[in-house]
């Protein structure tokens, strides 16, 4: 203990050894850490609609800045109710997949017949499951958004991190999708009234419109994606799609970038 | 959900996702008690280092964890038993975060302890130093001495020397065997018997007008009125002080409560009636008086 | 952000075995990883006479980015269902969400358990205790929440307990908690507790007489709050969006929701 007036109190070097600024980083990307996401899947964005969710994430899983694997769907279905999107290290949401595929595989056998885990459900799992390895100091490296419908049937949207911080919304994006899709999304859908009005059509159109927004400035994407929404009748979930009626005419207008000076 | 979790937890071989939160076991253990010496710890290879890391606001102004720090706390041997007074500010960094702390912690009717450093280290192990005391009077049928009681929260401590505990406190009480008892313990492990002692970052600023008019000999008057004046010094001179000044005198019967009063007023009656603080330009004070105040 | 789109070859360490993350004989792993964030927002609360209101705003932000507009921070503690229809203790959480959001559940659970086996709700000083020494069992990693527990005491009297992150806790009139806490206390300071406020003509100099302190109306808790959030909205990006308040009375919780702006 210091028993100098300013420093009253507190630790003293000679005993504690020099402060250790580096466990605390204030910046709030967790990118300087030894531990970190080596291949990662960029931005999942879903928004609700009146009879349920629509949720989307393009099938690239970057290593650094190399577009590495093109082919990997960050969509997974879960007791044929919900849908999990992952973003952040691809081999953490593989792990995730096959503990939630046990999960579900148990689920089915051990409970009643006709009662499944819902999306509500399966979130406070994944959470409590993120919470749990953040306390261990051993995260598992994603962002997580669950979509489904919750006890009542009624559109469910949630979304968990690796620090298992939890939220919910009428639109949720994760990555670069915070910042570029979720506007668009919330024009549409500022709140639950308005969620509630939009139909099916007009959330798989904005949602497609996001995919492509993210496409035209997230250099960590690409233009094939998946696609699911999910209503009372089930997951609909297509892994294969393509962004259409792509415009590049606004990349004639940017000026300012590098050597570019016309 | 909790059986729900703890079911579905350990679901493969090559999985081992233990999930049962720590410390939840104590809704299923009735015997758990209530101040128990079980705690977290974060799994890190020096949890010290990193709690420091995370709590330290003199070494980091920006630190996420912010603890309730910053005091000035005294008490004094006299003829007449012991004088304990205290202010009552708590910082969190520059942040003041409460003007009202009670920094006298009754552990029983006979026995005070005074609360310098982190302010829940300070709340957390004086009540369960309440709770030992209070088990040794059950067992042998007789109160604690200051001498034993000290000593057990010292012992305390040490146990925990290094992990980052911050408190600097005092035990003063009268027994039978003793007479008033004055014991400092701090974190570090330290525990010694004195006739005075003042603690805290305003700990100089006591010990000066302390120290010039302290007489063994003093009346109870003369030494509420010493205490006193020794915690508006501090409060005065020490930024990380002030507030209210708590005063208690331990006497053969117990302990007796003299107040918990605001600084300001008596502040200004020290100044404008006494005749101290000339530092303070008394012009000042008037023209504040008549312009702003009436 | 960051964290989707970093190079692990040119950016830092990265695989090397060198950097790579160490167990230690004890079996602790070794890695710099901040487990706290700061979801931002504020929380309020003031004690009357025979009511106790508590008040947060409902936004949860990451760095500069709006995680939600609706997050809840104030919680009903200990009824004996999940729906907390005949709670009777006012929990508000403001820091880091997801220890929040633990500590509520661990705090609730203790509370449905004790509410179980003494068939009987816990006290609200008796739980401000309990919670005390839940966060102190967090001592050396601790749960990065001020939290601020409300309810009504044996009396009918409106209490407010705060705590720091490690467990200290006090009775107070009020208090403000989190990131605008230090916008809005002062407010507090001087509206509920008359801090710097005088009878006018009762003196000159120190010889003024203070204002007599006296537990508020509900009605003026009601305006004082909203216009300590209105104002903290103003002035503090992580605060906004809408206003949560919490009355208990000897009636039982009343919950509302009201608009802040959302810019």
């Amino acid at each position: 203990m210091d028993h100098r007036p300013q420093a009253w109190g507190r630790p003293r070097d000679d005993v504690y050894g020099a402060y250790d600024a580096s466990y605390m980083q204030t910046n709030n990307g967790p990118t300087q850490h030894t531990q970190q996401p080596i291949v990662t899947g960029t931005s999942v964005v879903a928004i609700k609609f009146k009879d349920g969710v629509v949720i989307a994430a393009d099938n690239l899983a970057s290593y650094g800045s190399l577009a590495r694997f093109t082919d990997v769907k960050r969509l997974r279905k879960f007791a044929g109710t919900s849908v999990v999107g992952f973003g952040g290290d691809v081999s953490d949401m593989q792990y995730l997949d096959r503990h939630l595929t046990e999960l579900s595989i148990d689920e089915a056998y051990k409970s009643d017949p006709g009662h499944s885990l819902n999306a509500r459900n399966l979130h406070k799992y994944l959470s409590k499951l993120m919470y749990h390895r953040r306390s261990k100091f051993d995260p598992l490296w994603n962002s997580l958004l669950v979509a489904g419908l919750d006890d009542d049937q009624k559109p469910f949207l949630a979304a968990t991190d690796l620090l298992g911080t939890t939220f919910t919304s009428p639109s949720l994006a994760t990555g670069f999708g915070s910042v570029l899709a979720q506007p668009i999304m919330r024009r549409y859908a500022p709140d639950e009234e308005s969620a509630a009005q939009l139909t099916q059509e007009k959330a798989v159109e904005v949602i497609k419109e996001c995919m492509k927004v993210l496409f035209y400035r997230d250099a960590r994407s690409m233009d094939k994606y998946s696609i699911a929404v999910i209503t009372k009748d089930g997951v609909d979930l297509k892994e294969n799609e393509k962004l259409e009626n792509q415009s590049w005419a606004f990349a004639d207008r940017i000026k300012g970038y590098g050597t570019q000076t016309v | 959900m909790d059986t729900l979790v703890a079911r579905y937890s350990r679901p493969g071989a090559f999985q081992n996702e233990r999930h049962i939160e720590d410390g939840q076991d104590d809704l299923n253990d009735d015997t758990t008690p209530s101040l128990s010496l079980k705690f977290a710890l974060p799994p890190v290879a020096q949890p010290s280092a990193w709690l420091r890391s995370a709590t330290d606001d003199r070494s980091n102004p920006h630190c996420p964890i912010k603890i309730a720090h910053g005091t000035t706390t005294l008490a004094f041997r006299f003829q007449g038993g012991i004088i304990v007074a205290t202010d009552s500010r708590a910082t969190a960094g520059n942040w003041i975060a409460s003007q009202t702390v009670k920094k006298v912690i009754e552990i029983n009717n006979c026995l005070l302890g005074t609360m310098a450093g982190g302010a829940a280290d300070c709340q957390y192990w004086l009540a369960w130093l309440g709770m030992q005391c209070r088990l040794h009077e059950l067992r042998h049928k007789r109160r604690i001495s200051v001498a034993a009681a000290s000593k057990v929260l010292a012992n305390l401590v040490y146990q925990y020397k290094g992990m980052g505990l911050s408190m600097g406190t005092m035990c003063a009480g009268v027994t039978k065997e003793e007479g008033p008892a004055l014991y400092y313990i701090d974190s570090d492990g330290t525990r010694l018997s004195g006739n005075l002692f003042c603690v805290g970052s305003g700990q100089t600023f006591a010990y000066g007008v302390l120290d010039a008019e302290y007489k063994y000999d003093l009346s109870v008057e003369e030494a509420l009125e010493l205490g006193s004046r020794s915690i508006l010094a501090a409060t005065h001179r020490d930024a990380y002080s002030g507030g209210f000044i708590n005063l208690y005198h331990v006497k053969e019967e117990g302990w007796v409560k003299h107040g918990f009063s605001d600084t300001n007023p008596i502040f200004w009656n020290t100044k404008l009636e006494k005749g101290e603080f000339t530092n303070v330009t008394s012009s000042f004070a008037e023209d504040e008086q008549a312009g702003n105040r009436v | 952000m960051a964290m989707f789109s970093q190079n692990p070859v040119l950016d830092g360490p990265n695989y090397s075995f060198a950097e790579a993350p160490q167990v230690r004989a004890d079996g602790f792993r070794e890695h710099r990883f901040n487990p706290y964030t700061d979801n931002g927002g504020t929380t309020v609360a003031i004690a009357g006479d025979g009511f106790a209101m508590m008040a947060g705003d409902t936004r949860s932000t990451s760095g500069y980015s709006i995680n939600t507009r609706f997050a809840p921070k104030v919680f009903k503690i200990g009824g004996s269902t999940s729906s907390q229809e005949d709670a009777n203790i006012l929990l508000s959480v403001v820091g880091f969400a997801a220890d929040g959001e633990a500590l509520k559940e661990r705090l609730d659970a203790i509370c449905k358990m004790y509410r179980y086996r003494h068939g009987k709700p816990m006290t609200v000083n008796a739980c401000a205790k309990r919670l005390s020494t839940i966060l102190y069992q967090k001592r050396f990693f601790p749960y990065y929440v001020y939290a601020i527990l409300g309810g009504l005491d044996e009396e009918n009297k409106g209490a407010v307990y705060s705590y720091d992150p490690v467990g200290s806790y006090e009775r107070e009139q009020c208090r403000a908690g989190g990131a605008a806490a230090s916008l809005i206390m002062p407010f507090l300071d001087n509206q509920v507790n008359f801090k710097n406020q005088y009878i006018p003509g009762s003196g000159v100099g120190h010889a003024l007489q203070e204002r007599e302190r006296t537990p508020l109306p509900r009605s003026d808790v009601e305006v004082l709050v909203k216009d300590a959030f209105d104002s903290a909205v103003e002035r503090h990006i992580e605060v906004g969006d809408a206003l949560q308040v919490m009355i208990i009375t000897k009636d039982g919780i009343e919950e509302k929701i009201l608009p802040l702006k959302k810019d």
